[in-house]
């Protein structure tokens, strides 16, 4: 059938599951729903250890609109709270990242300080000063009666920092991520790693979207260097592995680096007990990513800010051991492809800005499809049908009829 | 300023100029044949996010020719990016064999295909600001770039670009 009217579109060629509904990516109400029943809900990585070194070292970032502190404390504990003066709900840090060794105009060194109102508090969310407490608040409040509402947080997994607005979370991280990373244990549990890549877009589309892109392979015909330097009987052999709770991996197989222009193998740098030129992909429900090919790994943490916006901030790591030599092939390899003016990564982004454009809050509900089965090799989208399967567990809604309408349509179809 | 200086502070001036024309349209040929075949090329960024100084790109000229050759192979946002540069100092070495400039520079971008080209192709948007950090051979009344730094100020890149900065 060429060209189809609306009704038409809509007709189910497909099982359900082979697609969604476009709204799930367009409409308010089920965003605002998304960010309570699971963004709220799950473990999110924020920031890497490698960004807060040394005690006293603090990075600030958000969950679903809650701002978050990472601090480490002289411990070396490294703790989440979240960034929010008890007081009067001012931002307690403004800044993105830094140290608290040096005092803060309000306040003294080796403390948060709130600069609003100078209430201070120490490494481990303790309020340590209050000014003039007894006179303002006599007996009725003490520092001992307030502090920073402390968030769950866990390093793990390669050293990612990983933190939860959900004080009652059901699973430990490594529960929740049900093996997902065994792929790569080896290469990014060795040893430390670092962080020498950070940038971040935002993006007029939904955060489902991104994550998935980096759930299918089927997009390799968008990147000529995909297509020149993967698509062989190799890479058709690879396959998605789903996992509980909704992540995903696809297995590696061997990048051939010498059949682009540019060359650039991989081989000689790689990762603790990780075979040179491999590439395998880690995709962790809701929406966060990581992307070891040979000798760099990728990570991608989305922030949705609505249904239509998100911001994605990337990473790229190395071996905290690299020798300068080393770094710099890392981080040429990272950014030849996955920097702001790499060439795949543009390419994605464009991508998921033309899915955003045409599925703006309030456009004719759409399929999306999701429905080539090819026994879970690479071009099956399998990856997003597992994904989809785990959001509708959380959000209680069929992300093919997220509205619940389908059997009512269908009916009003066979009355026709 | 000797006549000397004066007209290595010219070259170089005119060098700078010509290479943002060049970068404008596109013109890569023209861009590199402005550059050394020493050349050295890189984009970097310090991040307080991260409290590191970053490289975003790096390449030689060699590379440059291929990334820009393999351009119309790739998928891009054909927004032209359009250059605002003010030099802000030319330091000639005494043997006026080499030469360093500092160049302020914003790159905007004219909207065409990036995003939704029915509402936004002929909006201008501010894309990054930045400097240029070059170094030059001087040979004559030419001055061709050894080195070029970009040292970005944003590094909200958004979707970014395959364009040369
Ligand atoms: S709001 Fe923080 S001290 Fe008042
Ligand atoms: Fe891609």
């Amino acid at each position: 059938m060429p060209a189809k009217n609306h009704k038409q579109w809509k007709v189910p060629a497909f099982e359900q599951g082979d697609y969604v509904d476009s709204r799930i990516y367009s409409d308010q109400a089920i965003f605002d729903e998304e960010m309570e029943k699971i963004f709220k809900q799950v473990w999110i990585p924020v920031c890497h250890e490698s960004e807060v070194p040394e005690a006293y070292d603090f990075r600030t970032t958000s969950i679903a609109k809650e701002p978050i502190i990472v601090v480490r404390g002289p411990d070396n504990e490294v703790r989440a709270f979240l960034n929010v003066c008890p007081h009067r709900g001012m931002r307690l840090e403004r800044r993105t990242a830094g140290n608290f060794i040096e005092g803060q105009p309000s306040g003294n060194p080796k403390h948060m300080t709130c600069m609003f109102h100078a209430w201070q508090f120490d490494m481990k969310g303790n309020c340590v000063d209050i000014p003039r407490a007894k006179e303002g608040y006599q007996e009725r409040l003490t520092k001992e009666d307030v502090g920073l509402r402390r968030l769950r947080c866990e390093v793990r997994f390669g050293g990612f920092i990983w933190v939860t607005l959900n004080d009652k979370v059901e699973q430990k991280l490594e529960t929740w991520a049900d093996g997902a990373f065994e792929c790569i244990r080896s290469a990014i549990d060795t040893e430390p790693l670092e962080v020498f890549h950070y940038h971040k877009a935002i993006i007029d589309s939904n955060y489902k979207l991104w994550h998935d892109t980096n759930s299918e392979f089927y997009h390799d015909y968008m990147h000529y260097h995909n297509r020149v330097t993967g698509f062989n009987d190799e890479y058709f052999a690879r396959t998605n592995k789903g996992f509980k709770n909704g992540h995903v991996n696809v297995n590696s197989f061997t990048v051939q680096y010498g059949e682009f222009e540019l060359g650039e193998s991989r081989e000689d740098l790689s990762f603790p007990g990780f075979p040179p030129n491999q590439w395998y992909m880690i995709d962790l429900f809701p929406g966060m990513n990581f992307n070891l090919r040979g000798s760099a790994l990728r990570c991608d943490i989305v922030t949705p800010l609505g249904p239509n916006q998100v911001m994605i901030e990337f990473r790229g790591l190395g071996l905290k051991s690299d020798s300068e030599k080393d770094r710099q092939t890392r981080i040429e390899h990272h950014n030849s492809i996955w920097g702001p003016f790499g060439r795949n990564l543009h390419e994605d982004l464009l991508g998921i800005t033309g899915q955003g454009a045409s599925m703006q809050t309030g456009s004719e509900p759409r399929r999306i499809l999701h429905g080539r089965h090819e026994n879970n090799l690479i071009h099956d989208e399998v990856g997003m049908r597992h994904f989809y399967t785990e959001w509708s567990k959380w959000m209680g809604r069929n992300p093919s009829d997220p509205m619940n309408e389908q059997n009512e349509s269908l009916k009003g179809m066979a009355a026709e | 300023m000797d006549a000397k200086k004066a007209a290595v502070v010219a070259a170089v001036t005119d060098t700078v100029y010509r290479a943002c024309l060049y970068l404008d349209e596109g013109n890569w040929e023209e861009f590199l044949n402005l550059c050394d075949k020493s050349m050295l090329y890189s984009i970097k960024a310090y991040s307080p996010e991260i409290r590191k100084h970053m490289i975003y790109l790096s390449h030689n000229k060699k590379e440059l020719g291929s990334l820009t050759e393999m351009l119309p192979k790739l998928n891009s946002d054909h927004s032209p990016l359009r250059r605002h540069a003010s030099i802000y100092t030319v330091d000639v070495s005494d043997d006026k064999k080499t030469a360093t400039a500092v160049t302020s520079l914003a790159v905007y971008m004219n909207m065409h295909d990036g995003i939704n080209s029915h509402i936004d192709s002929g909006e201008t948007r501010l894309f990054l600001v930045g400097r240029y950090f070059d170094k030059f051979k001087i040979s004559g009344d030419n001055a061709s770039i050894i080195e070029r730094e970009v040292r970005l100020d944003t590094r909200r890149l958004d979707k970014g670009t395959h364009l040369l900065i």
